[in-house]
């Protein structure tokens, strides 16, 4: 499908979006496999409602980006290029990598440059995402579209009866809202939007076969939870969290999603008549304040025409079964071991605080600083985290580097639904909720992993902080030659190689920049030994700089292109 | 080299939040602007002194790259053909940065004038300021100012129509319809809309 389609598939798609009852197709997102990705961040505009364009931005489309699929084991090169007005990042959300990849808000990705992240994909078959993280800048950018899923396949859930046919039995449901000012354009004017979005499209529909059919829910809002269920209150069953699958089926008729989270549902629609219909809603009627979208206002910084109502995500049109149909739950998934709170060796409090009126939230009472590292976990370690909320609002916590495992809620018991490998927790009002990680592989000095509140608002007001994972052993103490390097053959056609004084010198992180200090290459830990395509840059003069992994001593180096 | 970069972010993210917050509040509606100066895609510097006839000018705002923008090429023209012969000429400015945008550099601005035959000059504004000294905050962003005792006064700035992909079915054309009234030496009744389009990033 080339970008062009895509556009116009989803400015038709949602040009008939108005009137209240007339449902629109669900966008399923297009998707890519293989293992370079290319992804192309733009400015754009879509048809939301009448009269006016939105202005808008997406990933290699016009708004939200195309499906990944990676295959465990697999190492996955990332191009992205930003081709926006703004500087911003893209973060791997849930994923296990080195923190100079891992997209957070030091990964800063500026106008006209591409980012080159790659890592090798250990984390477990189940449903990720990817989406900016640029500090106080995150609900911006989120509110004008960019994101995208990220699908794990592996061994373990290839070989169980599930359905897996992307778009048919299969289907990615991002859910979000919008607000609208009277030119149409977005508006941030309330931390929850008016009108539900799913993939893009407002008041959408979709036709599912009579079978069961698995929906990967991501909560993709800015602030607003769901508690979700089906409009016939039908049992249906939670087969994965953030990180992977469950050990078993769990069955529910509701199951609360907060920011950032996913869950994979099984639902069986073997029963249903083929013409009939049932809605996926949000039972959000009723919540205390504290819930977030429980508020009672329709207006002002947390009002919405959602508010504490129950309303409408996804009107489901049953058709007829497909071949090959699944038409059983499995009854076991997958094995897991699960980290105890024994395993821990290592604990930490964080408290949720200040968020009086007006203000916003800390943890410890500190502000998010990016030059600060407010905690340094050893190599290999595993910890038992406290995330204490006594405080007047709920929250989405969410840690990066690793999946956990929650241990305890001092609400009552851990949901079953929750019972899996997760990044990210709802932290109810005036609620303490432990976890236990084991933080392995990665270790780096510099570059900090991010744990913080993935409602936006919170997470651009402070409500974040980061760690670094060290690696006692690694510490080299050796006295060495200053590094140094080369970069041949200078003046260059088409590629330039490096040429290290010292053959055990490694590349932490190499930028391009031409002669007006514009950044054209990004590259953490490049692979420099067939050098560097240069062949279409204009001739000029270019600054190569190049940190040092042992000492991140930064050497810049001049080079001329013919 | 990370640390300092790290604090020099957040030092840039701290400064441009209040910087486009007081933008996007700047009170436009009464306002006299400077000339100007600027390189045309001809390679001749162009002023609106060089036009003592003009009664007022429709300055506009727009860039190559922006998707927004490149809606209106057709449309200024037409503005320009119908507005320049009753000495309202139009003028079009693009003020990105191009040490991050290629697509906006001065010799793609000549490319773009050729493939979309454009009917106006078409402005370098190299160091943004114009942009700045307008207020200009989206592509495209357009102007209709007008001589009054020999100054120009900004009388409407805003969106050129109300919908960018659809010409036909935009019901409110406000850079027309200030010109109109301008001509008929009546009040503007629209004088300030949102300008829907790209941001446009100031160099810092
Ligand atoms: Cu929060």
């Amino acid at each position: 499908m080339s970008l062009k389609s895509i556009f116009m598939g989803l400015a038709l798609g949602l040009a008939a979006s108005v009137s209240y009852g007339q449902y629109n197709t669900l966008h399923i997102p297009d998707t890519l496999s293989g293992t370079t990705f290319n992804l192309n961040m733009r400015d754009s505009f879509v048809q939301f409602r009448t009269g006016n364009q939105t202005i808008t931005a997406g990933i290699n489309g016009a708004f939200w980006g195309p499906t990944l699929f990676f295959n465990k084991g697999d190492s996955v090169h990332m191009n992205v290029r930003n081709y926006l007005n703004d500087t911003t990042t893209l973060h791997w959300h849930g994923f296990h990598l080195p923190a100079v990849m891992d997209g957070g808000p030091h990964q800063t990705i500026p106008p006209g440059a591409i980012w080159r992240p790659y890592w090798k994909v250990t984390n477990n078959a189940s449903t990720y995402w990817y989406h900016p993280h640029l500090h106080m800048s995150t609900e911006k950018q989120l509110i004008e579209g960019l994101g995208g899923f990220i699908i794990v396949r592996d061994a373990a859930e290839a070989a169980l009866a599930l359905p897996r046919t992307y778009g048919i039995d299969d289907i990615p449901l991002a859910l979000t809202s919008r607000s609208f000012d009277a030119s149409n354009a977005f508006t941030s004017t309330s931390a929850y939007g008016d009108y539900m979005v799913v993939n893009g499209t407002m008041n959408p529909q979709v036709s599912l076969p009579k079978q069961y059919v698995r929906l990967r829910i991501l909560n993709a809002e800015m602030e607003r939870g769901y508690n979700l269920g089906f409009s016939d209150n039908r049992t249906f069953y939670v087969i994965g969290n953030d990180g992977g699958l469950l050990d078993a089926p769990v069955p529910v008729t509701r199951v609360k999603l907060l920011v950032g989270e996913r869950i994979e549902i099984l639902v069986n629609l073997t029963g249903d008549a083929v013409g009939s219909s049932i809605d996926l809603k949000a039972y959000n009627a009723g919540f205390p304040l504290g819930w977030p979208g429980g508020e009672p206002g329709t207006t002002g910084p947390f009002g919405s025409l959602l508010n504490n109502i129950n309303f409408n995500i996804l009107h489901i049109n049953v058709a007829a079964a497909t071949t090959g149909a699944i038409t059983a739950l499995p009854s076991s998934l997958v094995s897991n071991t699960y980290l105890t709170a024994g395993d821990a060796t290592v604990t930490r409090t964080l408290n949720v605080t200040d968020g009086t009126p007006g203000r916003p939230f800390y943890f410890d009472h500190a502000n998010f600083d990016l030059a600060t590292i407010n905690h340094t976990l050893q190599l290999n370690t595993v910890e038992k985290w406290t995330v204490v909320n006594n405080n007047v609002f709920g929250h989405s916590f969410h840690i990066h580097d690793i999946q956990f495992k929650i241990i305890s809620r001092s609400s009552g018991p851990v949901n079953a639904y929750e019972s899996g490998w997760k990044d990210s927790y709802y932290l109810g009002i005036n609620e303490t909720v432990s976890f236990v990680a084991k933080f392995d592989d990665y270790a780096d000095d510099i570059h900090p992993f991010m744990y913080h509140c993935h409602m936006a608002p919170h997470e651009d007001g402070g409500l974040m902080g980061q760690f670094v994972v060290r690696d006692a052993t690694g510490v080299n103490n050796t006295i060495k030659d200053p590094a140094d390097f080369k970069v041949y053959p200078n003046p260059a056609n088409d590629r330039i190689y490096f040429s290290f004084n010292d053959p055990t010198m490694q590349a932490y992180y190499v930028t391009i920049t031409n002669a007006v200090g514009r950044t054209l290459y990004m590259l953490p830990r490049p692979h420099l030994a067939d050098g560097i395509d240069i062949s279409k840059f204009a001739q000029g003069n270019y600054f190569v700089q190049l940190t040092d992994e042992a000492t991140k001593k930064v050497i810049t180096k001049h080079f001329i292109k013919q | 080299m990370m640390k300092q970069g790290i604090v020099n972010r957040l030092l840039i993210a701290a400064a441009i939040v209040p910087a486009i917050f007081l933008l996007s509040f700047a009170a436009i509606s009464v306002r006299e602007v400077k000339d100007f100066s600027l390189k045309n895609v001809d390679g001749a510097m162009v002023s609106l002194k060089d036009y003592p006839n003009a009664k007022g000018f429709i300055i506009v705002f727009t860039c190559n790259h922006c998707p927004f923008a490149q809606l209106y090429y057709k449309r200024l023209n037409e503005l320009n053909a119908k507005y320049a012969a009753k000495g309202v000429p139009l003028l079009a400015i693009s003020s990105t940065d191009t040490i991050n945008y290629e697509d906006d550099s001065f010799e793609k601005m000549v490319l773009k004038a050729k493939r979309e035959q454009l009917n106006f000059p078409y402005l370098y504004d190299n160091t943004q300021q114009v942009a700045k000294d307008f207020h200009a905050q989206k592509t495209p962003h357009a102007y209709v100012i007008w001589k009054v005792d020999g100054k120009w006064v900004v009388k409407y700035s805003g969106a050129i129509d109300d919908n960018g992909a659809h010409a036909e079915l935009a019901n409110n054309h406000y850079v027309a319809a200030a010109i109109d009234e301008l001509l008929a030496e009546k009040e503007v009744s629209i004088k300030d809309t949102k300008s829907i389009g790209c941001q446009i990033s100031f160099r810092k």
